[in-house]
């Protein structure tokens, strides 16, 4: 194909476009409502998995040292915790911050701690882990070690949590695939109307002698006009209606005392949303347009 | 330059359409097809250009054997091929101008060229002054003129015309008729399928009557006969 006849394509697809203006914004809109649906429901697949990842990260394991124990020999425990290899993070809570958080918990009730210092609590370790599955195992070798007293590890509610987030990636990844099919298909069946409502002109210009592939380009690219506004629509919409929903929750959720929800930021999704809407939009609009032009030519 | 060899033409339902028809058509002859409604005349036509493909015998145009012309090479076929069609099959959504360079751009000419063979084609016509009216802004006679000019702006060796009077008055048929043998007396090969009487009778030109989808009459200076029409 010669330059001149991409340029032609080109401008022949944006004027098709604009020509049948109705068509245009019919299909662009149910691009746009296909895609939406789409977005909300990914969003709300991402956010689930998100807040289950975040539960699961959170059962810690803490480990209390005995009482009587030197600060020499916390050093070294915590040398040997931060050395075992299911351990992600550690994080020391000294006496004198145990002391401050009794206190708090407590509450009106500190009267009862006048008269004593931290010297009665332990320091203590919490431990994140890499994986929260072998957490029992983990368990096991930090009890070895010598002067720790003891280790608390919430076992069921890690292994409940990791069941659930498995059904749920199985479940969205079978719905987004029901979706993505269904959208492909609802997109390309009203590029098909559009294409139908010009299948005379599309036989003309084949008697005309034009070559298929002359006579598809412009309707590709119009098919990839039509997918991508729909998408940048849908985006937009999409975008703003999340920010708005994230900043309520975050404002009203934080002032309930336990902030288990959590939204993704608008930020963290946006860059992959646009690439993945614009991508599927314009797929869609040029497979759309491609495949039911397809019987039309046959003259 | 066409040539057909013992062509057949039987439609999926049954009708035969046309029946053993041979014949040549040379280089730089005026030839009309007559025929009452029926008679099989759009289906010669149609075979022509691969509208129709003939159920047996051989059919030859330009060098492009019909009967086994593969499907990619059906557009260059057309390309060297100009079709006045009596339906028009204009396109609705150009202009005069951009239906008749669009013949041009298929064939990814220069835009030089473009820009020099439309509006001679057009002058041709006598439609310059409509050339950016739409199809639909136009009359039945200026529409057909606008496909002739379509069909002679790639400057094609074989010229087809399918009743291109078939929906006009009197007075725009001759005028039509005028331009096709002015097209002809310039060196192109221009068939026509007509119903005109007075017009072929004042040609004078190569007549073929085709009837019942035989071929009953194939005479030069031929004349319309009475078996040709339906009345």
């Amino acid at each position: 194909m010669k330059i001149r006849t991409v340029k032609y394509v080109v401008k022949e697809g944006i004027k098709n476009a604009v020509r049948n203006k109705l068509m245009t914004i019919a299909s662009i809109c149910v691009v746009a409502a296909t895609l939406l649906v789409f977005g909300i429901f990914y969003l709300v697949t991402a956010n689930l998995q998100y807040n289950t990842d975040l539960m699961q990260q959170q059962p810690e394991i803490q480990v209390y040292c005995s009482p009587e124990i030197d600060d020499s020999m916390v050093a070294q425990i915590e040398q040997t915790i931060k050395n075992n290899q299911g351990v992600k993070s550690t994080e020391t809570v000294t006496k004198k911050q145990a002391f401050e958080k009794l206190k708090e918990m407590l509450g009106e009730n500190k009267s009862l701690l006048e008269g004593l210092d931290e010297s009665f609590l332990s320091v203590s370790f919490i431990v994140k882990l890499t994986d929260p599955q072998k957490g029992s195992n983990v368990v096991k070798e930090l009890e070895a070690i010598n002067g720790v007293e003891k280790v608390t590890f919430p076992e069921e509610t890690v292994q409940g949590i990791s069941k659930i987030n498995g059904l749920i990636q199985f479940i969205s990844i079978l719905l987004i695939i029901v979706l993505l099919i269904v959208s492909t298909f609802i997109i390309s069946n009203t590029i098909k109307l559009t294409v139908f409502a010009r299948r005379k002109e599309i036989n003309i210009m084949k008697f005309i002698g034009g070559t298929d592939w002359f006579i598809r380009w412009p309707f590709i690219v119009e098919g990839v006009i039509i997918g991508v506004v729909g998408a940048i629509i849908a985006f937009l919409i999409i975008g703003f209606g999340y920010d708005t929903i994230q900043n309520k929750v975050d404002k009203d959720f934080v002032h309930m005392s336990f902030n288990m929800i959590k939204l993704l930021s608008v930020y963290s999704v946006a860059a992959q949303m646009l690439i993945g809407y614009i991508v599927v939009g314009a797929f869609v609009g040029a497979a759309g347009s491609a495949l039911s032009i397809r019987k039309h030519l046959r003259v | 330059m066409v040539k057909l060899t013992d062509v057949t033409k039987v439609y999926p339902n049954g009708t035969v359409a046309l029946k053993n028809i041979s014949l040549r058509i040379d280089k730089g002859e005026f030839v009309f097809v007559v025929g009452p409604s029926g008679s099989g005349k759009t289906t010669f036509i149609k075979m022509l250009f691969n509208e129709e493909c003939p159920t047996e015998g051989k059919i030859t145009v330009n060098n492009y054997k019909i009967n086994e012309i593969t499907r990619k090479d059906i557009p260059y076929l057309r390309r060297g091929l100009g079709i006045v069609y009596q339906d028009f099959r204009l396109l609705p959504n150009k202009t005069v101008y951009e239906n008749i360079s669009f013949a041009l751009q298929i064939t990814e000419a220069l835009p030089r060229e473009i820009r020099r063979q439309v509006p001679m084609a057009l002058a041709l016509v006598g439609l310059s002054r409509k050339a950016n009216m739409y199809p639909n802004q136009l009359s039945g006679g200026e529409q057909q003129r606008v496909v002739l000019a379509r069909a002679i702006v790639n400057n094609p060796s074989l010229l087809i015309a399918d009743e291109p009077t078939g929906n006009l008055d009197p007075e725009t048929s001759w005028e039509i008729m005028k331009l096709l043998t002015e097209i002809n007396q310039r060196g192109t090969t221009v068939i026509v399928a007509t119903h005109e009487k007075n017009i072929v009778n004042r040609l004078k030109k190569r007549v073929i009557a085709i009837d019942g989808g035989i071929l009953v009459r194939d005479e030069q200076k031929g004349q319309y006969g009475n078996e040709d029409t339906n009345s």
